[in-house]
């Protein structure tokens, strides 16, 4: 950043068009230093809002039988508060860091797509316009961050807030997806020589698994919120119990990815954590291969623990069994983190700057989160707990306790780094013990609360024994984490104008991005030391005792294609998206309904037609081929062959649906008709954003200068194109041959 | 019958398979004589026999759907497992056996082997009748082995790389994961002949009164069972991946 204006400045000759592009600059940048300090700017934003929501919500109830709120409100602003703290704040911080720090510590010039990045970013405003924008479209949502159904459908909730929540939800689903692809298309295709897999800081190897969830999670959520769209603008019944829909469906669609989530929001916590505690314990990391493999673990656990949201739903004492014993099992891995960080911290010279005790402030207080996580997989416990304010002290120990204290390490650590000027010690200590006290009073308390037995999601409460002083308490300690807040930022902005020259490497640390100037120049390194072990900064200052090469001592490594990666990770997200649309069509399947069935299809015409899209595939390989021997008139001539096919697929699609609507079949008609518009609608919806990208192709080879170089990109489409033929063999299946083998 | 008579006469001591095991056995030392890992080969014979000639097997035979399902993790995840394990390093297949040896081919049997024994025609046939019982116990083996070659393969040149292990099992445990969540929340039978049983041990009142199971939740048991404890084995085995991969001074393929 400085060094841009330094360069302009000294090129003073610059005239008035291009005076307003610098100023435009950080509009349209693309480079992943500024897009992360974008990021970290809009989760700081958002933060002070959902903090301001919390406060009225504190307000309210800081005495009994209040009136500051109408219920109403109350709910409005609870919903927004879990939404924005979530989906606003601590992903956008998360990422912003990643952005900045993962191609930095791995030694890369700028994320594998750096216009998608932009894109990534740009969406996360756009979503959080679009929530707040329900305000003024008839009132904010008011059915919780996880918008429950019934309770969100149209017949309880007629406002267009949940419309505007489900769509909000889906744009910035989007912009995590697209963020975790880049994130996994430059771990693995752009890291510096040497830099191997086994070499990357722990911040990075976390972050890389950690988008492997989202790649996993978050089409769930999106598939969810286009149900429950479909149900609320064009009358659908997926969720709706009384025309044969599922509300519990809607709460494993949304578990399903609501616990993945929490690893999402926590595993960045968890990076920054493993980066600092070293640094400032002046050790190596303690069993990084542990802290490691502990995160793979995690993910994949994960994905199979959802059902303890549940168990107060009714899904059976089996279900609820299997899920105690998964539940309770994730905290092994965790522990192992918990285990790995006090070891390092145990006989080093710890340094105790605010970087470090925010971490120990972290380690402590996730601990407690953890074991009242443990204490929610107990079921008989999380029967009587669950309503209870003891759950809102669990969750916000993990998130405001754990997380939010993480970041502000990565803050305190990292901010020299971005400025190229130290944050001052003294008010960074001041924040630091404000927001530690404000916390703890705020939510200590809340435990207690909940054992005697006050219910969340209340706008008000009764004055029953010590209800009143606790409550009080508790909103006394949000206003002291309020002024912590409010220190924070003053101190960054003060620091950012007048803190102290940082340097390169102002806490010794160990890690590349330590190796550049603070802040890094636009193509972040001018010259790259050598890679040979975890901590090449060690290295460097003590040549005398290196620490012991990792893997074999090699300066090559391979890296496979970004492009290919890139859509490789997108159709894993997609096929996710599509799992959850079979899933819920077999769900429902299952169940016939009154009312139109399989039976309306035409499953002779529709055979016709999949050979169609099926023998597509085939042309587009003979393309590729063609393209490869440089024939450029015969790959033409496959890619037009290609497109008509798939053309004609869509025109018997079309066919489809016309015959069906002929008859008064819509997507409201019946749970079939739901189910079945959805599905196939969203693959044809696939079938044109293809076809579009085939279109793109032909167009470029018929301009003619289409030979070397975009080799890979149109072997990437090919990869897209085929993923969505196959989607089509499971749905062909499913909905049309299934029916014939009953 | 009560639960205790039960667990102590439904043993087949009668069983073909005795015979059988003590005949693998003898092979097997006659084979490799001291170059074998012969503990793996014992568990493995050992649980093989447990998943065949214990109560699991009188449960899995018409009773319940989670007992099958047992059955079934044990012959396709464990046994077949267990037995590479116990083959000697310098093992190599048969040359006509090396088309077996592809990862596409690995990944579809050990996923097939879950999917195919569940559609609800084999699932039934395969528990009414003998026939087609050893049939799928043998294609259960075999498809388990086919799978577990790519990872624990004896030469250590003719496994995946760390990496793609660990891509290959994920894949493999998600794709098992689907047809477990299918059998949890599907609202009909799929396996019908469990719903109805044919009560020839006079089991049935015990079953469905004293331990609870009614045919529902006993279908949902068993679709629990193929998601999370097999997830399990999978994580387990990439735990393995990730172990082997860390440990590993110098890779003998290209380093990533």
């Amino acid at each position: 950043m400085n060094g841009t204006t330094a360069t302009l400045a000294e090129a003073t000759v610059l005239d008035v068009d291009e005076h307003w592009h610098h100023r435009l600059a950080w509009l349209s940048t693309v480079d992943h230093k500024r897009i992360a300090v974008l990021y970290l700017l809009a989760g700081l934003f958002f933060f002070v809002v959902g903090g301001i929501e919390a406060l009225f919500m504190r307000l309210q109830l800081a005495l009994p039988n209040n009136h500051f709120l109408q219920p109403d409100t109350y709910n409005q602003l609870f919903t927004m508060h879990g939404t924005t703290m979530i989906f606003l704040v601590i992903m956008p911080l998360s990422f912003g860091f990643v952005n900045y720090f993962l191609p930095l510590q791995i030694g890369a010039r700028d994320m594998a797509f750096p216009r998608l990045n932009a894109l990534g970013f740009w969406l996360v405003p756009f979503g959080g316009i679009l929530l707040h924008f329900s305000v003024l479209a008839g009132g904010a949502p008011a059915v919780g961050w996880f918008s429950y159904t019934p309770l969100s459908e149209t017949p309880y909730s007629s406002t267009l807030g949940v419309d505007y929540w489900a769509v909000a939800l889906f744009v910035l689903g989007i912009g995590s997806i697209s963020f975790a692809i880049n994130v996994i298309a430059t771990v693995i295709s752009r890291r510096a020589p040497g830099m191997t897999m086994r070499r990357l800081p722990l911040f990075t190897w976390i972050n890389f698994v950690n988008a492997f969830i989202i790649i996993l999670a978050l089409p769930v959520l999106n598939a969810g919120l286009a149900m429950l769209l479909i149900d609320r603008q064009l009358e659908g019944h997926f969720f709706l119990p009384f025309h044969g829909g599922s509300a519990v469906l809607w709460q494993h669609i949304f578990w399903a990815f609501g616990h993945p989530e929490v690893y999402i929001m926590v595993l960045p916590a968890f990076g920054i954590v493993s980066e600092v505690i070293p640094v400032f314990s002046r050790k190596p990391i303690f069993g990084y291969e542990f802290v490691a493999g502990s995160t793979v673990a995690i993910a994949i656990l994960s994905m199979s623990v959802w059902g303890h949201h549940m168990f107060t739903v009714g899904m059976g004492r089996a279900a609820d069994s299997f899920f105690a014993i998964t539940s309770l099992l994730i905290a092994i891995p965790t522990g192992v983190k918990v285990l790995s960080w006090t070891a390092t911290m145990l006989g080093g010279r710890i340094r105790f700057d605010v970087p470090m005790l925010c971490c120990i402030a972290f380690l402590i207080q996730f601990l407690c989160a953890g074991i009242t996580g443990i204490s929610h997989a107990v079921v008989p416990l999380d029967w009587q707990t669950k309503n209870s304010y003891f759950l809102i002290a669990h969750f916000h120990f993990v998130v405001a306790g754990g997380i939010l204290f993480a970041l502000m390490a990565g803050v305190q650590y990292w901010f020299p780094k971005m400025s190229g000027r130290m944050l001052s010690e003294r008010l960074g200590k001041w924040a630091f013990w404000l927001m530690v006290l404000g916390f703890n009073m705020t939510f200590i308390i809340q435990h207690f609360l909940g054992l005697y037995g006050m219910p969340r999601r209340v706008f008000t409460y009764p004055d029953l024994p010590h209800w009143a002083w606790m409550n009080m308490l508790s909103t006394a300690g949000a206003f002291f984490m309020a002024a912590a807040s409010l220190i924070l930022v003053w101190n960054l902005v003060v620091s950012f104008f007048r803190g102290k020259i940082a340097g390169d490497n102002p806490w010794n640390a160990w890690t590349l991005e330590w190796a550049t100037t603070s802040p890094p120049p636009h193509e972040n390194f001018d010259a790259l030391p050598a890679i040979r072990s975890r901590r090449p900064l060690w290295d460097i200052a003590n040549p005398d005792r290196p620490d012991p090469v990792v893997g074999k001592d090699t300066s090559e490594i391979e890296s496979p294609d970004k492009n290919k990666v890139g859509i490789l990770t997108f159709i894993l997200s997609e096929a996710g998206f599509f799992a959850v649309l079979l899933l819920a069509y077999l769900f429902f399947y299952a169940r016939p309904q009154p009312g139109p069935g399989p039976r309306e299809l035409a499953v002779g015409r529709t055979l016709v037609f999949s050979l169609c899209l099926f023998a597509s595939s085939f042309t587009f390989w003979r393309s590729e081929i063609a393209m490869s021997k440089r024939h450029r008139g015969s790959m033409l001539g496959w890619l037009a062959l290609t497109i008509a096919l798939g053309g004609v697929f869509l025109i018997g699609q079309g066919i489809e649906y016309w015959k069906l609507f002929q008859t008064g079949v819509d997507v409201s008609t019946n749970l079939f008709a739901t189910t079945f518009f959805t599905l196939t609608g969203f693959h044809g919806l696939h079938v044109l954003f293809g076809l579009v990208a085939l279109l793109i192709f032909l167009w470029l080879a018929w301009q003619g200068d289409f030979a070397l170089g975009r080799e890979s990109a149109f072997a990437a489409a090919g990869y897209y194109w085929h993923f969505v033929d196959i989607v089509w063999v499971f749905v062909l299946l499913t909905v049309y041959i299934l029916p014939l083998l009953r | 019958m009560t639960t205790y008579q039960f667990f102590t006469t439904a043993w087949r001591w009668n069983s073909t398979l005795l015979p059988f095991t003590a005949l693998a056995l003898a092979g097997y030392f006659l084979a490799f004589r001291r170059r074998g890992r012969p503990a793996y080969l014992g568990a493995a014979l050992a649980i093989f026999l447990f998943a065949l000639i214990s109560p699991v097997n009188a449960l899995a035979n018409g009773y319940l759907f989670s007992a099958h399902m047992v059955q079934h993790i044990l012959l396709v995840l464990i046994v077949p497992a267990l037995l590479l394990l116990s083959l000697p390093r310098s093992f190599s297949l048969p040359r006509p056996l090396l088309a077996l040896t592809h990862p596409f081919i690995g990944w579809i049997a050990g996923v097939g082997a879950m999917w195919l024994w569940h559609a609800p025609a084999l699932c039934n046939a395969a528990t009414t009748s003998s026939t087609v019982f050893a049939i799928q116990t043998t294609s259960l083996l075999l498809m388990g082995s086919v799978f577990w070659w790519q990872v624990l393969a004896p030469r250590d040149a003719e496994r995946l790389s760390p990496a793609a292990g660990i891509i290959y099992l994920f894949t493999a445990c998600t794709a098992c994961s689907v047809l477990g969540i299918i059998l949890t929340f599907a609202p009909v039978s799929i396996c019908s002949v469990y719903q109805q049983p044919v009560d020839r041990l006079r089991m049935l009142g015990t079953i469905r009164g004293d331990w609870g199971l009614t045919s529902d939740r006993d279908q949902q048991i068993g679709g629990l069972l193929m998601w999370v404890p097999m997830c399990l084995i999978y994580l387990t085995a990439i735990l393995a991946q990730l172990a082997r991969w860390h440990s590993d001074p110098a890779p003998a393929r290209g380093e990533i």
